[in-house]
């Protein structure tokens, strides 16, 4: 190949399709890595086309810890994101009635079990008499959400943390600065029009798209982030979408903003997910309301009898003059995904690529990803495209397998029996052969560092442990002991007693939530 | 902790200030603030660091008298070890306090009735048997005015300072004679890789803002630290032998 043909494959133009947080995230990932404003070293453009006519939809109000670094890379200061974005801290997830139904709950922190890296404690916790909850005797983090407490303080410099946090966010606001942001200062172009047809081209790749009001738009690199409808993945390209709901039921969620009963209410720490007889109930604190809703298997319950729970759920946390205001808004999906996500020049991030239950707040995460590697490995010629598809494709159907199973397994250790929504999900047949399999080996050990699949594995074993030990599993201690048994438990006993010091030396030094976010609206954090 | 109130001289006509100095008199403190116009004076005996409030998150800048909470090492009995005591630490118990809301009312004299200097029949009268100030109260008054114009003078300097990328975080791990270690945190310091590479138009405007001199007295500041380390360590000689 030549050199002057080698220039005309090099991929100089990247069209998103599609607004919403996928479509500008990505945007904003991409731009941050690659110049593409006027006064880059090389001619490279980012087009990202928005109908001015289709509404975001608006899911997503929960983050990981890696927004954090998402947010950095691309560019943002943490107090205008909090400030613009109606954001407040988020430290984990709180579980409630999901082990019994009664009363009972457990914490999923963002924060791994103390001295994770060299000691494994789930076994020393499952040999104490009287042992406080997993989550507390572990970490100190929980401590801190019962009193709606922050993760830092105003001297803490932005992104860094004291324990670690990720956001709860207003998506539509979220959405307004992440545009504002990628055609201001990072140079990204950008469109409103609809699109109406996909061009191919004789290789079979996308050559184009044409819109009803800025004509034909060709690229190198097309980015479908068209939502549920999957314009250029699904549609035009006709890939397969991979129905997952044998193994997650829930297909249907009612969303509902809730107002504080007082202006001054404390923000809580973390997001709350409260089990129901067909689904579960999440609710997050954001500084100017909750947002709320019911997420349902509609094989198992009515809409009316699924709008009725949710409704006693926000007459329990907010009254009944809150309850009596609520026109919950509707949202059928489809559990699943694609079969594959980037296909000849076309890659679909966001929902057009998939979309499982928010359960653990998976969907941002995976556009983050999704972005990132797109910006890391960004194929420089069209030569090399296939190769980083196909890695992609391997990568990202991985990360799908382990929300799957991760999921599941919140379902699978549940110990209700009060509707056929629960004792179905235990059913054999509901359950990933691979989840299956780990559930058996960890009977007999508590799961650790041998059970990491790869260094970016989604979820990590931690994260295992949370959700094992607070819904009751049981791993038995090991039959044949160990010669240094005791300076293991001395060593564990010494952990457990410095978490709680450093649980309740955490509780006197960290403001609460509100109070944080009222000073950053007044001084902002500091860069360093 | 204080109580603040505007001095008046009926109100105030039968208080006293304690002078002199003591761990008794509230000096026993790790830091005082300082301001740009005062740095040529505080680098002379102290160094120069930036740490931040804990209630808003802010920076300003200190002179450092100690390794740790309430440690003043040029602080010996009745006796202030140094030929220039920080403008924030003689200023006490006064202060100055805006007479109403907005910025443009008068600044005025305030007097913290709750600090140890503070007496009834101990030390300096404030105010003459006709009303007026004593001439202990005029110098201080004079030497708050002249606190207040340095306040207003360098009140742009530490944006100026972020602005510019010239604040970093400055870790010190001290090791004393007697083997003892201590690691100062929450100090910050001038960015001096940074500093020397500024270009002509941010200098002028630095000096134009009368802040590149303050910018290396602080640097200069610095080497005031061997010093401090030097008094912590015969503070230990003196206890032992002691």
């Amino acid at each position: 190949m030549g050199y002057y043909s080698h220039m005309e494959d090099r991929i100089s133009r990247i069209v998103v399709v599609g607004g919403g947080s996928a479509g500008w995230l990505s945007a904003g990932v991409i731009a941050a890595e690659h110049r593409v404003d006027p006064e880059a070293r090389q001619p490279f453009e980012l087009l990202l086309i928005e109908s001015p006519d289709v509404p975001t939809i608006g899911v997503g109000e929960g983050t990981w810890p890696s927004m954090r670094s998402t947010l950095q890379r691309i560019g943002l200061s943490e107090t205008d994101f909090l400030r613009e974005c109606d954001a407040s801290f988020k430290q984990g997830t709180f579980f409630r009635n999901w082990h019994t139904g009664n009363g009972d709950t457990y914490s999923h922190p963002f924060t791994v079990p103390t001295d994770y890296a060299d000691t494994n404690l789930a076994p020393h916790w499952l040999a104490l008499a009287d042992a406080p909850p997993f989550a507390d005797a572990v970490t100190p983090q929980t401590a801190l959400f019962a009193d709606c407490l922050a993760p830092k303080q105003i001297t803490t410099p932005e992104y860094a943390f004291v324990v670690n946090y990720a956001y709860h966010l207003d998506a539509g606001k979220f959405v307004e600065l992440l545009r504002q942001h990628c055609t201001g200062k990072l140079g990204v172009k950008h469109i409103e029009a609809n699109v109406s047809q996909v061009n191919a081209a004789g290789n079979g790749d996308i050559r184009s798209v044409t819109t009803d009001r800025a004509g034909e738009i060709s690229g190198d690199l097309f980015i479908d982030c068209t939502g549920t409808k999957s314009l250029l993945l699904g549609e035009h390209f006709e890939i397969p979408f991979q129905s997952q709901q044998a193994y997650l039921f829930n297909d249907t969620a009612l969303a509902a903003q809730v107002p504080y009963t007082e202006d001054d209410q404390a923000i809580q720490s973390c997001t709350h997910s409260t089990a129901q007889t067909a689904g579960w109930i999440w609710d997050i604190g954001l500084p100017t309301r909750r947002g709320t809703g019911h997420v349902y298997s509609s094989a198992h319950i009515s809409e009316d009898e699924a709008t009725g729970q949710l409704l006693a759920y926000i007459k329990e946390v907010a009254g009944d003059k809150a309850a009596a205001s609520i026109a919950p808004r509707k949202i059928r999906y489809q559990p699943g995904h694609r079969r594959e996500f980037w296909h000849r020049n076309c890659v679909a991030i966001g929902m057009s690529s998939g979309f499982i239950e928010p359960l653990e707040a998976s969907a941002l995460v995976m556009v983050e990803l999704a972005a990132g590697m797109i910006a890391d490995q960004l194929p420089p010629t069209r030569d090399v495209m296939d190769i980083v598809a196909e890695r992609y494709n391997r990568k990202f159907l991985r990360h799908w397998q382990q929300i799957i199973e991760f999921l599941k397994l919140h379902y699978v250790l549940s110990a209700r029996d009060d509707s056929p929504y629960w004792q179905d999900n235990r059913a054999a047949s509901s359950i990933p052969e691979k989840l299956s399999e780990q559930l058996l080996l960890w009977r007999y050990r508590s799961p650790w560092h041998q059970d990491a699949e790869a260094v970016d594995d989604l979820f990590p074993i931690p994260s295992y442990q949370y959700i094992l030990y607070g819904m009751g599993f049981r791993t038995e201690p090991r039959h044949t002991g160990s010669r240094r048994q005791e300076l293991h438990q001395r060593h564990a006993a010494e952990l457990f007693r410095k978490n709680a010091a450093r649980a309740a030396q955490l509780q006197q030094a960290l403001p609460g939530n509100r109070d944080l976010l009222n000073k950053v609206r007044e001084f902002g954090f500091q860069k360093l | 902790m204080s109580q603040h109130e505007v001095l008046n001289s009926e109100k105030h006509r039968q208080l006293r200030v304690k002078t002199g100095y003591g761990a008794a008199l509230g000096d026993a403190v790790m830091y005082a603030m300082t301001y740009p116009m005062e740095f040529r004076d505080i680098q002379s005996c102290y160094p120069i660091l930036f740490t931040k409030d804990s209630n808003t998150g802010g920076f300003f800048a200190v002179a450092i008298l100690g390794f740790e909470a309430d440690q003043n090492l040029f602080l010996q009995d009745d006796r202030w070890d140094a030929a220039y005591v920080p403008a924030l630490i003689q200023r006490q118990p006064f202060l100055i306090a805006k007479s109403g809301e907005g910025d443009a009312r008068p600044p005025v004299v305030s007097i913290d009735l709750d600090h140890p200097r503070v007496s009834q029949d101990e030390g300096e009268a404030l105010f003459d048997d006709g009303s007026e100030p004593s001439e202990f109260l005029k110098k201080k008054i004079a030497l708050l005015d002249k606190l207040h114009r340095g306040l207003q003078h360098g009140s742009g300097f530490i944006d100026t300072l972020l602005q510019h990328e010239l604040l970093e975080q400055i870790a010190f791990d001290i090791v004393f004679n007697d083997g003892s270690k201590k690691t100062l945190q929450g100090f910050y310091s001038i960015a001096e890789e940074r500093l020397y590479q500024l270009k002509g138009d941010v200098l002028e405007s630095l000096n134009q803002a009368g802040y590149l001199q303050p910018v290396f007295m602080a640097v200069a500041s610095l080497s005031r630290v061997r010093d401090l380390i030097e008094r912590r360590n015969r503070l230990q000689v003196s206890q032992a032998a002691g």
